[in-house]
């Protein structure tokens, strides 16, 4: 098997892979270790891990430089990992350290970091379509080839912000990109409760742009998916919408019972789906990777959020000088 | 009484080729409303009863809603055939249909309705062995089901179930039995096509590049899909026992010919071919073994290894509901006419 893909197929290169892969398995063990950090109640706030979902970060952000736009979700981690936010800022961050992204101020669910395009986690279900929709009409009327991603979950898809911004991105053709990551459950209700029809891709259909299903646990399937309709905006032919079937392994919030699951749930999908586990069964099989490949980058990933963790923990607290600062904006 | 089954694919026409080409979208109301024409249809040629896969939430109430206000309606149409949902899980996967089917042999059904794409006919052809299957497109992008008007393919299906289909009711279509390793063989109806590309990404097939074999049960030049590169260079009918071997070239120096061809709706490309051949009933061929992945029906469904030893054989297929001739022969013999008022 070469390692260069055949020309005109589309398919990913040995580095490709590699930083795929890289970007899996960051965001793997940052979420892991916060479900284990956060047990022993030294993070203030709430945090809603991401781990599960990792090919849809890793496969959508593939596609974007860093003057491209990700507005995201409150289950951020792994968007912000994939758009290139400072792993160990973000994970300060979290510890609410005056090392962090924002210096402490906005946690788990308002990391940002503009400078990377990354909009920020969004404590408002359904936050991040409209402000996709805001940078999407920048690119447009400043006429850059720019390019306005959205994550939203399930139950986000049926707030009427989620619903507005697919007319407005379609009535104003903005290169936009919702990405639909449909985890199955809208904190507990799944969606056979909340609604109609077994697709939220379909609702692209009523506002006049393509619609797509696409096996969230599958890098592959993502990252082509993706690539498709990042390039269709990024070429004038607006808005697109991307459904990411999925299934997140730990609860909607750390502390959560997740009652609702039905029994070995998590663990069938850990054990048949999980995007990691089919990527390195893949790569390697197709003979493009080798298990040392791979190993290097888990030893690389551990030791960098070991770091992360012991630089957070150590870091300093804001002072109380600094209450106002980074929170009002003077235009 | 005649129970007829119904397999509606809900997931169907949702893939990448709505993103890159122009496929046509399929709703839950527009599904929907086809398999409450199949009622009508079924129901006016006597059929009593329809086995249905449950339909998930969005189908399921508009098919139900409908079926409501038909019986308010005015009363002088033929009763459509008492829909009946089959009880068992649905885990949202190909294995749904595959049970369904399973179920609907059990209950005794005369024929089996489909609504879906190449995909969804693919998956039922496994499972329902000489129970005549009437193939209905849900969407612009199929070669192996029809697109066209389910009432009358509900007629024609109840024509056929009640005994009364006539002597060129049924088709035997072909299909390809894939066997790669040790795996599982694996069948498709329309087309295999062997790809370099190692990985399956989005599944769906549109892009010709990295292409080395197609096979075809069938060469139709006006479908839209890999068999039309088959089908534009040596056209073959459905259902005459021969299928093509269509080896494309890797390069465009390297093809004795290059056609002209609508991969997807929307989409038509340059395809160079280097060499066909005719396919025999039962002759096996193997493929190259650089590794890659294959494609049934345009899907891309399968990773070998390099190595990987695979295998495609013509088989014989499943039997085919002729809708035309069904009609046909039931206008001839007076099939659809009601006793002379007295």
């Amino acid at each position: 098997m070469p390692a260069t893909a055949p020309p005109g197929t589309g398919q990913l290169t040995r580095e490709q892979l590699l930083e795929g892969y890289r970007v899996m398995r960051t965001i793997r063990e940052f979420e892991e270790r916060l479900h284990v950090e956060f047990a022993t109640g030294e993070i203030p706030g709430f945090v809603h891990l991401y781990a599960g979902e990792e090919a849809i970060a890793a496969g959508v952000c593939a596609h974007l430089g860093a003057d491209d736009y990700v507005a995201s979700t409150h289950r951020g981690h792994g968007h912000a990992i994939a758009k290139g936010c400072d792993v160990k800022a973000m994970m300060a961050e979290i510890y609410g350290k005056q090392t962090g992204l924002c210096h402490g101020k906005g946690g788990s669910m308002h990391i940002a970091d503009l400078d990377k395009g990354m909009l920020g986690a969004n404590g408002i279900v359904g936050g991040g379509p409209p402000l996709a929709c805001g940078v999407g009409l920048t690119a447009r009327v400043k006429n850059t080839d720019q390019v306005a991603v959205s994550f939203t979950g399930d139950g986000g898809s049926n707030q009427g912000t989620f619903l507005e911004s697919l007319n407005l991105a379609s009535a104003w053709h903005l290169p936009c990109v919702f990405v639909v990551e449909n985890n199955g459950y809208a904190e507990s209700t799944p969606p056979a409760y909340h609604q109609s029809g077994v697709d939220v891709a379909k609702r692209a259909d009523g506002f006049g742009f393509p619609g797509v299903v696409v096996d969230g646990f599958d890098f592959f399937a993502v990252h082509e998916a993706a690539g498709e309709a990042i390039a269709r905006a990024r070429a004038g032919g607006g808005p697109s919408l991307l459904e990411c079937k999925t299934l997140r392994y730990y609860g909607h919030f750390e502390g959560d019972q997740q009652t609702y699951r039905g029994a070995g749930e998590v663990e069938e999908v850990r054990r048949t789906r999980d995007c990691l586990a089919t990527f390195v069964q893949r790569v390697t099989n197709a003979g493009i990777l080798d298990a040392e490949d791979l190993e290097r980058v888990d030893q690389d990933v551990r030791g960098l959020i070991d770091e992360a963790v012991t630089e957070a923990k150590a870091g300093p607290d804001p002072t109380p000088a600094e209450v106002e600062t980074d929170v009002y904006v003077t235009y | 009484m005649t129970t007829v089954g119904i397999v509606a694919n809900p997931a169907a026409g949702r893939d990448i080729r709505r993103l890159v080409a122009g496929a046509s979208v399929s709703g839950h109301a527009e599904k929907a409303g086809m398999v409450f024409r199949v009622l009508a249809g079924l129901g006016a040629a006597g059929v009593t009863r329809a086995l249905m896969m449950p339909a998930p939430g969005g189908l399921s109430a508009t098919l139900h809603r409908q079926l409501r206000a038909h019986a308010a309606g005015q009363g002088h149409e033929a009763a459509p055939a008492a829909l009946e949902e089959l009880p068992m899980r649905l885990d949202g996967t190909a294995a749904d249909s595959i049970r369904a089917v399973e179920a609907m042999r059990r209950a005794g059904a005369a024929a089996i309705v489909v609504l879906g794409g190449d995909g969804t006919h693919r998956v039922v052809a496994k499972a329902c062995a000489d129970v005549p299957v009437c193939a209905l497109s849900t969407g612009t992008n199929n070669v192996f089901p029809e697109l066209r008007e389910a009432t009358v393919a509900g007629l024609a299906t109840g024509l056929v179930a009640t005994g009364r289909g006539g002597p060129g009711a049924l088709r035997r279509d072909a299909a390809l039995r894939v066997e790669v390793d040790c795996a599982e063989p694996d069948l498709a109806l329309v087309d295999v096509a062997a790809s370099r590309e190692p990985f399956i990404g989005a599944r769906a097939l549109w892009r010709p590049g990295g292409i080395s074999d197609l096979l075809v049960t069938f060469a139709n030049p006006a479908a839209v899909g890999l068999s039309a590169v088959a089908g534009m260079v040596s056209p073959l009918e459905r259902g005459g026992g021969r299928g093509l071997h269509v080896r494309l070239a890797e390069a465009p120096e390297a093809a004795a010919i290059t056609v002209q061809v609508p991969l997807a709706p929307g989409l038509v490309v340059p395809v160079g071919v280097a060499a066909w051949r005719a396919l025999a009933t039962g002759e096996q061929v193997d493929l190259p073994a650089a590794g890659g992945s294959l494609a049934l029906d345009g899907e891309r469904e399968i990773e070998r290894r390099p190595g990987a030893r695979a295998t495609v054989r013509l088989v014989a297929g499943p039997l085919t509901i002729d809708v035309d001739a069904v009609m046909r022969h039931a206008a001839t013999k007076g099939l659809t006419r009601l006793p002379p008022r007295v």
